[in-house]
Order: C-alpha cells, then structure tokens, then sequence
C-alpha cells in the first residue's frame, strides 16, 4: 500500500528525514514512532502530498507521489496533527462539502456522511457547530473526514494527542476496529497506544529509521536485562552473594530494608527464566520468601533504549529494503510542479 | 471544473455567514450615498459640463472608500486558512492548486460586485425621485461600471498574492492597502513636477486608474485597459499559485 524508497527532506542546513525506506502491506496497521521532531509529520506530509520530498520516491496504493499526485490523494484519507477543521461550519456542512471535494456526487455524498457520522458516533453533534465542539468531538469530525470517501489507506498524525484518558481509549478502539477494512499508517509518541493497536512499529528519530517490527519482537530483541524484584528474610550477606553466583544473574542490588525483610532486584538476562533457581537458591540457604516478581521489558523500554542510542543498532535488524539503488534526485522546481 | 463550483461555494458561504461581507457593504453604500449627496449639492450651485457619473468617480472622496475594500474582502482568503491550518486538508484533499486559488478568488469577484451595485442603483433611483433627466448618460453608467470591475478584479487579484504570503491577516491587509494606493498615485506621478518630461508622463498615465475611469465614465470603452487589468491580474494570480506550491519545496 505504501512503498516508500530512501525520501529524504532536507531544510537549509537540516535533514528532517534522512532517506528513509519502509513498506506497509495491505491491511496492516503500523504505527509511526518517535520522540517529538524525530520527522514523523515530515514524512506523512510527503506520502500526502503537501510536500515534496528532497530525495527518493514514494509511491501510495501503486501511484507516484509525484507523478500522480491527484490519484495518491483520491486514494487516501489524511487527518494532519492537530485536526485543523473549518471552525464556522455545521458538522454535517463540513463533511458533506468533504465528501463533494474529494469527488462524491451529491447522493453518494449524503450517504457516506450518515456512514461515517455513524462510524465516529457524531450523531449527536451533527448539526453544532465545529467551533462549539470538544476536541475529542473535534478529532472524530477529523477521523470522518479522512474516512469519508472509504480511502484504502489512513493516514493519521497524532491521532490521540491532547485526548483525555478515557477519549484515548475510545479512539483507540475505533481505530483498531477501522484497521479491520483499512491500512493504517499512525504517529504517535505515546508508546502503550501503538503496543496496543498496531501491527508493526516503526521506530524513527532524527530523520533516520531505527527499527521496523512487530512491539513484541522489539521487546523481545531488547539489550536491557530483565529484571526480578524480590523481598526475602534471612541471613542477608549469604543469600546475596549466593544469588550472584547464579550464572544467569548480572547483579543483585539491595533496595530497601524494612523489618528484618530485604527487597533487592535482580538484573538477569532476558532470555532466561532464573525464577525457580533464585526462590530454590534463597530456601537453601535458609531464607524466607514474601516476594518474588518479573518485570518484564515494555517498548517503552525498547524505545528509551533505540533512541538514546543513536544509530542503528546491529540487533534491531530493519525489515525495510536496505538498498541503495536509484536516489532519483529531483530538482525542486520539478517536484514543486509534479503535485499538481 | 467540479471542484472549482463546490470551493467557490463554500467560499461565499462563509463569505456571507461572517458579518464582514455585510458590514462592509453597508457601509461602503453609505458612504457613497452620502458622497453622492454632496456631489449633487454641488452640482446645484455651480454648473459643470460634467455629468453627476463622472464627477462621482473623479472625486478622491469615492476612490479612498474604494480603497479600503479591497483589503477588507482579500485578506482572510489564504491568510486565515494557513493559520488555522486547514490548508492542509485542503490541499491534501484531490484538488488541483490553480482550482483553489481561482475559485478563492472568483469568491471574491463576486462578493465585490454585490458590494458596488448599491452605488450604480443610486442613480437611476435618483432619476425615479427627482424627475431629473440630464444627469448622467446610460453609456456612462455601463462604462464606469466595467471600469470598477476590472480595476475591482486587478485589486482582488493584489489581495489573493498579499493573503497567501502571510499567515497574519492584518499583514495582509496592509500589503494590499499599500500597493493599491502605489498603483493609484502611479498615475497622478506624470502630473507632478517630478516627471516634467514629457515621455513618462505619458508613459505613466497609461497606468493610471483615474485616467480610464474618465474615459469610461464618459462612456467609451477602450481596450488597452482591458488588456492591463486582465493581464496584471493573471500575472498575480500565477504568482499566487506559485507562493502556494512554494510550501513544498522551500527550506
């Protein structure tokens, strides 16, 4: 649905993004990560059309950006960051002269805006004006607009940004539930939302691409240890220094002392589960138990851990072609007249 | 051509759901309403082979209110829609970027038409209330009514170019206020000491709003300034278009 091959966006003296190459398959749901300026808005302003990349090519549902820049836009449904909508307009006006603009005839535009008032639950609202309305209403007019004339691809900025919790997770819903007959391409910073509604992750900062997989497999591939919190009574210098002979335990840290009890954490490898070796270890030594827990690694964790590394990671291998053929340089004046 | 009649509806709709286009309107028909008075009661004291059309067009008076207009109406076109962002979904949308500047301006065209026949109804009201035959010539009525309309669509043209170069209105409107007015005095320049010689003078007046207000006032259509205001205001709107496509490219 998306193929995207080495897009670069440069700025004077600035690379917002730095010849990036991914692919979204038809169907899917990938979320689009990265701390704030990472270049995840440069990037979908490029596959929409609203600017021109530097560098590379892209192509949206088997058109060019550039080539065939009408066809790209027939074929897909955009809501920009922070949902810009026309603030004196009716909801049903505004969708309705969406559904016109991106070429629905009179009838079929009618229709498709009770569909999607429907699908976005407006119908409340219908006849507000936008102005009057909250931003979470706000951002379901916006997720209608992009819907309005059935796209085959989504793409959202920042969908749930400025949401309150429980507006996330009705977004968050529907959006899983439009990823059911939509590709969806979302950015986001906030990292349980893409754990929970996407596929794929692609993880971008400072222009460049750090990793592309499914949250799972990221936290999986994780360089940071796992870690084991446990609370245990008895001889504390013994049992200690018998955990940190276990070969599989990086370190044991003492945390607090409460009571004759002692919590320590333990830092494993992540592979392996040392939790009946540890609790055995402890009884054998003549130690008592009141805790013994996992904590296992979020993205989160994988995200601090690309990002503060920067550069690619030999670990984190990117699915995305690494091939360096054709840079199509383009002259700015071709591109700046190729979108239209 | 389909998107270019549903934006330029949408452009009038909020035209005309904004108390901007109303107000203005009203008040640029009191104005002249009450120029055209005192015109009148000029007239009355002291005879003058001009008729009450042309006099209406040559006084200063008509042309300052004429002037403030055009800000007024062109500078929220673009100006408003990059700070609010939704030129985005605008143009992110299956629309070409000539569509959109030609049905914002089209807009604009209209909303100024509606805006000055109030003062062309003047006459023939006060022909119907006075009884009075000799004021003015039909031919000149229709003549300076197509002077305004295209001196009106080379000025809505500068105000598009001001709008989309800004994403401040104010900024905007004082663009359009300034290079209006430059294009006014350009035509009084030649009259001044400045250019005694006799080629710039002539070269000048050639620009000048008020010297092909006169001729059409008079009722004589003449086709150079036909040629001057349609080309000027393609140039502006190309220009237009180019700010807007700039976006894409620019550092």
């Amino acid at each position: 649905m998306i193929e995207v091959q080495n897009l670069t966006k440069r700025y004077s003296g600035r690379t917002a993004v730095d010849a990036i190459s991914f692919e979204v398959g038809k169907g899917e749901i990938v979320g689009f990560l990265g701390p704030n300026g990472a270049g995840k808005s440069t990037t979908m302003r490029m596959l929409t059309c609203f600017l021109s990349a530097t560098e590379g090519s892209a192509k949206v549902a088997g058109f060019d950006i550039y080539d065939d820049s009408i066809e790209v836009r027939r074929h897909l449904g955009y809501m920009p960051e922070n949902v810009p909508l026309y603030l004196d307009m009716r909801v049903t006006e505004y969708l309705r002269f969406r559904a016109r603009l991106k070429g629905l005839r009179n009838r079929e535009a009618k229709r498709s805006v009770e569909e999607v008032m429907e699908t976005c639950s407006l119908s409340e609202v219908s006849h507000k004006m936008i102005s009057t309305l909250s931003k979470g209403y706000r951002q379901r007019v916006g997720l209608a607009d992009a819907l309005i004339n059935k796209p085959d691809l989504l793409i959202l900025d920042e969908p749930t940004n400025g949401l309150d919790p429980n507006q996330i997770r009705q977004s968050r819903e529907l959006i899983r539930r439009l990823g059911e007959e939509h590709t969806i391409l979302l950015s986001t910073h906030i990292l349980s939302e893409v754990e929970m509604t996407c596929g794929r992750v692609v993880i971008i900062d400072q222009g460049k691409i750090r990793a592309s997989d499914t949250p799972q497999e990221l936290i999986r591939r994780l360089r940071r240890p796992g870690e084991l919190l446990l609370e245990v009574e008895g001889d504390e210098e013994k049992i200690l220094s018998a955990l940190g002979k276990i070969p599989a335990v990086h370190s044991v840290e003492k945390v607090s002392h409460s009571e004759g009890w002692i919590a320590c954490t333990l830092r494993v490898d992540p592979q392996a589960d040392v939790r009946v070796e540890v609790s055995e270890t402890i009884i054998r030594n003549g130690g008592k138990i009141r805790e013994l827990a996992s904590r296992a690694a979020s993205l989160e964790d994988a995200f601090v851990d690309l990002v503060q590394h920067s550069g690619p990671d030999p670990r984190y291998e990117m699915d995305a072609p690494k091939s360096k053929s054709k840079k199509k340089p383009k002259s700015e004046a071709v591109s700046s007249e190729g979108a239209d | 051509m389909q998107s270019f009649l549903i934006l330029l509806q949408k452009e009038l709709r909020s035209f005309f759901l904004s108390p901007l286009a109303w107000v203005t309107m009203a008040l640029f028909t009191f104005l002249n309403g009450w120029l055209l008075v005192g015109i009148i009661n000029a007239m009355r004291l002291r005879v003058t082979p001009r008729s009450l059309v042309y006099n209406l067009f040559e006084s200063g008076w008509f042309w300052m209110g004429f002037f403030i207009l055009f800000p007024l109406i062109t500078m929220r076109l673009f100006a408003e829609e990059r700070k609010m962002g939704t030129i985005e979904g605008l143009l992110t949308a299956p629309v070409r970027t000539s569509e959109v500047v030609l049905s914002k301006y089209a807009a604009t065209v209209v909303v100024y038409l509606l805006i000055i026949t109030p003062v062309f109804l003047f006459f023939p009201v006060f022909q119907w209330v006075t009884g009075e035959q000799a004021a003015f010539q039909p031919g000149a009525l229709v003549g300076s009514a197509f002077g305004l309309f295209l001196v009106g669509l080379f000025h809505i043209a500068i105000g598009t170019l001001a709008s989309s170069i800004t994403t401040n209105q104010l900024i905007a409107a004082m663009i359009t206020f300034v290079f209006v007015m430059l294009h006014y005095f350009l035509g009084f320049l030649g009259k001044f000491g400045l250019t005694a010689d006799s080629m710039w003078s002539d070269s000048l007046s050639y620009f000048s709003t008020v010297e092909h207000m006169h001729s059409l006032s008079e009722g004589l259509i003449d086709s150079r300034p036909v040629v001057y205001y349609v080309t000027f205001s393609a140039v502006l709107l190309t220009l237009t278009h180019h700010v807007l496509e700039s976006r894409k490219w620019r550092a």
